[in-house]
C-alpha cells in the first residue's frame, strides 16, 4: 500500500497539512492526485507561529509545498479493509468471467482472462 | 601468514567499537537496493526521521514509495533542548508529543534510521522531560536567534565578496 494510495483512502476525512513555510491547514480532504496536490473543504489555515487563523470554505494545495500530513488514526485499518473488499470483489468477478468463458466458442476470452488475472495478482503481492 | 603482526591490532579495534562495520558491508554489491527501495527492510519497524526543519519524529514505518514519502504510525515528535556546554549542572531537557499517523513528503527528510526498541530510551535517563508547548516555545526562540545570527553572518561575508549558503528553511 503506497503512501499516495493511503491518501486517496483518506478522502472525506479530516486531515492536517503542514506546508514547508510552517503554515498548517486543517480541513476535510475532497480530492488528491499523484502529485499530492490536494483540495480541501471547511478549512482552517493557521500562520507559522500559530497566532493568526483564517477560515476558508474551500482550498487547493499544490503538492510541492507540503512538508507533512497528519491523517486520521483509523485510516490504516480502513484502507486495509477496503483493500480486502476490493480484492474479494475482483476475485468474484474473475471467477464469473471464467465461468462464462468455459463454453467452447470463447477460447480467446479465456486467454485474455488469464492475462488479466496475472496483472491483478501483481499489486496483491506488494502488500 | 605474513601479515600476522598486524592482525592483533585489527581485532582489538573491532573489539573496541561494536559499531565498526564489516568491510563487506561497505561494498555496494552487498545491497539489493541502493535507492529509496533500500528502506524496504525497515518496514513495520520503529524508525526515527529528521526533517529539514529540525524536527525529530519517531514511529513505526508502515509504507513508503520511490520519493521516500514515508507513512509512520503511532508517531511521536520529540524536541531535544541542548544546554550550553559551560553549564553542565543544568540537566538537558526534552519534550515529546503524540502525532498519530504521519505522512512525510520525501523531500523534507534529512535522514532516517532504524531504532533498537530495547535501547531507544536509554539516553533519556540523563534528560529531564518538560511539557511540549514550553519546549516548542524555547525551540522557536533559539531557532529565530540562529536565523538572525546567520543572516548577520551572510551580510558580513557579502561585504567581503563571499557568499554563504544558509537557508532559513534548513534548521537541522
Amino acid at each position: 500500500m503506497l503512501p499516495l494510495y493511503l491518501l486517496t483512502a483518506a478522502k472525506n476525512q479530516p486531515i492536517l497539512v503542514e506546508l514547508k513555510n510552517g503554515e498548517t491547514i486543517n480541513g476535510q480532504l475532497v480530492n488528491c492526485d499523484s502529485w499530492m496536490n490536494l483540495t480541501l473543504k471547511d478549512v482552517i489555515q493557521s500562520s507559522p507561529h500559530g497566532d493568526e487563523f483564517l477560515k476558508i470554505s474551500e482550498c487547493y494545495i499544490k503538492g510541492i509545498h507540503i512538508k507533512y500530513l497528519r491523517l486520521p488514526e483509523q485510516l490504516m485499518d480502513q484502507a486495509k479493509e477496503q483493500n480486502l473488499q476490493n480484492m474479494e470483489q475482483r476475485n468474484r468477478n474473475n471467477q464469473k468471467r471464467r465461468g462464462q468463458s468455459s463454453n467452447p466458442n470463447a477460447n480467446s476470452n479465456a486467454s485474455a482472462n488469464a492475462n488479466s488475472n496475472n496483472s491483478n495478482s501483481a499489486p496483491q503481492r506488494q502488500q | 601468514m605474513s601479515t600476522s603482526p598486524i592482525q592483533p591490532e585489527q581485532t582489538s579495534i573491532q573489539q573496541k567499537d561494536p559499531l565498526t562495520p564489516n568491510v563487506e558491508d561497505l561494498y555496494l554489491e552487498s545491497y539489493a537496493f541502493t535507492t529509496a527501495a533500500a528502506i524496504v527492510g525497515s518496514v513495520d519497524r520503529k524508525i526515527f526521521v529528521v526533517l529539514r526543519d529540525g524536527r525529530n519524529v519517531f514511529g513505526i514505518l508502515r509504507t513508503f514509495d520511490q520519493f521516500a514519502n514515508l507513512v509512520l504510525q503511532d508517531t511521536i515528535e520529540r524536541i531535544y533542548l541542548e544546554t550550553e556546554e559551560a553549564q553542565e549542572s543544568v540537566p538537558k531537557r526534552f519534550a515529546e508529543t503524540y502525532r498519530g499517523v504521519f505522512m512525510i513528503r520525501g523531500e523534507n527528510v534529512v535522514m532516517m534510521g532504524e531504532l533498537d526498541i530495547d535501547k531507544e530510551d536509554d539516553h533519556l535517563q540523563e534528560w529531564q522531560q518538560i511539557p511540549f508547548p514550553e519546549a516548542e516555545k524555547e525551540l522557536t526562540a533559539s531557532q529565530a536567534a540562529k536565523i538572525k545570527e546567520q543572516k548577520l553572518k551572510s551580510k558580513n561575508l557579502l561585504t567581503k565578496g563571499l557568499i554563504s549558503d544558509f537557508a532559513p528553511s534548513d534548521l537541522y
